[in-house]
């Protein structure tokens, strides 16, 4: 490979998760948590035998939270409910979703971009919300 | 991390499909032409979940064909450096392990596990003080590193963090 690279290249590089570069169009686009995206898959039923398709089934089957579309569509809630929705970013929102912490300062860690907004009370809130859903569901 | 995106496609369509058919052909191009399709800017198109607006069509000169704007509802993954996530691991060896994170192969060096690990070719796996990664086993990892190909992501990442690892 040569040294020389293109200026789009530099571009896509920029993207960084802790600091919630998303790049162009994600920003604003809907952050879907592992348990919606296999709702939204189960609801298509349509044959599709790519790799990619496959590879994901196996993934949200394997990483699937929340069993019933009840309490994903609690979780869901609790993520839009004030003040946790203007504090925090959808991405941040969602990837607590995903990772199911324990602990504030454990989210803290996962996900760098936390460290400055939120107080660990009102985190440890939000991640108790999620977690008692998950221990509750049926 | 999934994302619900509209994204847009532009489909040629031969006349020999002009007719009242002629929507459904446009889906099944769009679905064949994008879905599992990947790239460095837009990531992996996993499903076409529903066609939000296909524009007029406009004959092309000299072709006849007819082109298409069509706008859809997506589920796309794109990963991203410093994000963490969990994942299964596919492989070990020497080097190192791979491990999906959905449609996304992550590459994890020795190097970049803690220093307690080693490799036991019995297995094989690597075995830290508590913890035994191994295939089809579950690991929390965080993406440190993406390279972007015209048809493919790859990823290195890194379990050498707190809270990072196998998951039990």
């Amino acid at each position: 490979m040569s040294s020389h690279r293109g200026p789009h290249r530099g571009v896509i590089e920029e993207e960084d998760a802790t600091t919630l570069k998303l790049g162009e169009g994600y920003e604003e686009s809907a952050c879907l948590f592992i348990s919606e995206v296999k709702i939204l898959l189960e609801a298509t039923q349509r044959p599709n035998t790519s790799e990619v398709y496959q590879k994901t089934v196996n993934y949200v089957n394997q990483f699937n939270r929340f069993t019933n579309a009840d309490v994903v569509r609690e979780v869901r809630k609790g993520m839009n409910e004030e003040p946790i929705r203007t504090i925090l970013k959808g991405f941040e929102l969602t990837q607590l979703a995903n990772l199911c912490c324990e602990e504030a300062e454990e989210a803290k860690a996962l996900v760098p971009s936390l460290a400055n907004k939120i107080d660990d009370d009102a985190l440890q809130n939000f991640l108790n919300t999620i977690l008692d859903l998950k221990k509750f569901q049926t | 991390m999934f994302f619900l995106r509209t994204l847009s496609h532009t489909i040629n369509l031969h006349p020999s499909y002009f007719g009242p058919h002629m929507r459904e052909f446009l889906m099944r191009n769009l679905h064949a032409d994008v879905e599992g399709t990947c790239s460095g800017r837009i990531g992996f198109i996993i499903s076409v979940l529903n066609i939000t607006n296909i524009s007029p069509g406009k004959v092309l000169p000299n072709s006849g064909l007819a082109e298409f704007i069509v706008q859809y509802q997506a589920i796309v993954f794109k990963p991203y450096k410093g994000e963490v996530v969990d994942a299964i691991v596919t492989s070990v060896n020497q080097i190192g392990f791979f491990a999906d994170v959905g449609p996304l192969q992550v590459f994890v060096a020795q190097k970049l596990m803690p220093n307690d690990f080693k490799f036991d070719s019995n297995g094989p796996c690597y075995r830290g003080d508590d913890q035994t990664i191994e295939k089809n086993g579950q690991v929390r990892l965080k993406i440190v590193g993406l390279k972007h190909q015209a048809t493919q992501i790859n990823a290195v990442g890194t379990i050498k963090e707190d809270y990072l690892g196998q998951i039990q």
